[in-house]
């Protein structure tokens, strides 16, 4: 191993994320050349210089503020789900209260819509009718629905942050008009829905169903599902920018 | 619910994500807003999570941060803090003074380093992340964390060394 080497090897020195034969060659090395044990000690010296700066920790007020982060947004909370045996229970205790039922209720609406999410994307996606506006500008897409929708969707340029727009399409769900974007990451495509809505929920629910994954949220008055193939950490990374805007 | 609650797994990080936020972002105020924003989205996502919670809060945290930034220009000053005296007792008074000396010197170069550069340095240094976890926080392949804290911790050394030279102490 020359100086070239083990210089650019250094750091990962430093850090013990080499491996064996690494480690070796580079002791080895150093065993006989003084400049890069200097570089080496420099370094260890840095290390310990920036180990010493100030670890911040959270103020006692944050911390309270942040332990009761659940409780503040469970007032809005979307009913977790249930098996089917606890529904049947619940529906059971639920004679005389309107509440649980309700719970129960809606539970088994969100699975029958993620579902239909899920069936709507594979129908877009076989079919020749992904989007009938084709466009990437969201200023040619959102006001196409105009006059197709009693209501004007959300439509944003995602396109910087590896998201771009590919066009709308008027789709169909439990027999409400509502709007389709389409976005793509990468070769992967991204069946947004969206329709109007006055439910206060503040969670984002979080699914996987017939091998796709599943966003639901609720932003500006609209109900919003998003579904791809794409990866779980690429989908979340889109509602994070979606919700951003 | 789930096995682990929320609380369970994702408070013991939250000096970790604090940390993080307040050296991303220089002031406490911010790294305050910056964490709270973050807890609500973790909360959100949390159904999401696999394995290991610190990683996956901190690039949380990351995301919010990068988001906030895109969207307003905050002019808040870096806040520079009284630093804790972590006296080396071994040291002679003027020693100590040198040293403290150089902790500062070295602090504000971490702060005025390229962001980029900065957070791996505090991924590295203050949360002892592996490289491969810091490559999960910022999104990053592992050979460019490596080439990144290289080139940071260059910089750093060139930064100090260069005050050094100029106010006459021994190199």
């Amino acid at each position: 191993m020359n100086c070239h080497e083990a210089e650019r090897l250094l750091d990962a020195y430093v850090d013990g994320e080499l491996g064996p034969d690494d480690m070796a060659s580079i002791a080895e090395h150093l065993e006989t050349c003084a400049e890069c044990r200097r570089r080496l000690e420099e370094r260890e010296a840095l290390g310990r210089l920036v180990r010493a700066l100030p670890y911040y920790e959270v103020s006692p007020d944050l911390r309270t503020k942040v332990a009761g982060t659940r409780q503040s947004l469970r007032r809005s909370r979307v009913a977790p789900r249930m098996t089917a045996l606890a529904a049947a229970a619940v529906l059971v205790l639920a004679v005389g209260s309107i509440v649980s039922f309700r719970a129960w209720w809606t539970t088994r609406s969100t699975s029958a819509l993620a579902d239909q999410i899920a069936r709507r994307h594979v129908s877009a996606m076989a079919g020749q009718h992904l989007v009938d506006v084709p466009s990437s500008d969201q200023h040619t897409v959102k006001p196409w629905f105009q006059g197709k929708l009693d209501f004007s969707p959300i439509v944003v340029d995602l396109a910087p942050a590896g998201f771009p727009l590919v066009g709308g399409r008027l789709d169909s769900i439990d027999g409400r008009s509502v709007a389709a974007l389409v976005y793509t990451r990468r070769l992967h495509v991204i069946n947004l829905f969206i329709w109007p809505t006055d439910a206060g929920v503040t969670t984002i629910d979080t699914r996987t169903i017939r091998g796709f994954h599943e966003r639901h949220w609720v932003q500006g008055g609209m109900s919003i599902w998003a579904v791809s193939d794409v990866n779980d950490d690429d989908l979340n990374e889109f509602v994070l920018r979606f919700e951003g805007k | 619910m789930s096995p682990r609650s929320f609380e369970e797994v994702v408070l013991p990080h939250l000096d970790a994500a604090f940390n993080y936020a307040r050296w991303l972002a220089g002031n406490a105020a911010d790294a305050e807003d910056v964490v709270q924003d973050a807890t609500v989205r973790a909360l959100r996502f949390f159904s999401s999570l696999r394995g290991d919670a610190r990683p996956w809060l901190l690039a949380i945290v990351r995301n919010t941060w990068y988001a906030r930034l895109a969207q307003t220009v905050r002019t808040r000053p870096t806040e520079y803090t009284e630093m804790a005296d972590t006296p080396d007792e071994t040291l002679g008074p003027e020693a100590l003074v040198i040293q403290q000396q150089t902790v500062d010197r070295v602090r504000k170069a971490v702060d005025q380093l390229p962001v980029d550069f900065r957070e791996v340095v505090v991924l590295r240094e203050l949360e002892g992340l592996s490289y491969k976890e810091i490559a999960a926080v910022v999104g990053i392949p592992i050979g460019t964390v490596m080439s990144r804290l290289a080139r940071a911790r260059e910089r750093l050394l060139l930064e100090i060394r260069g005050t050094r030279v100029a106010t006459g102490e021994a190199p």
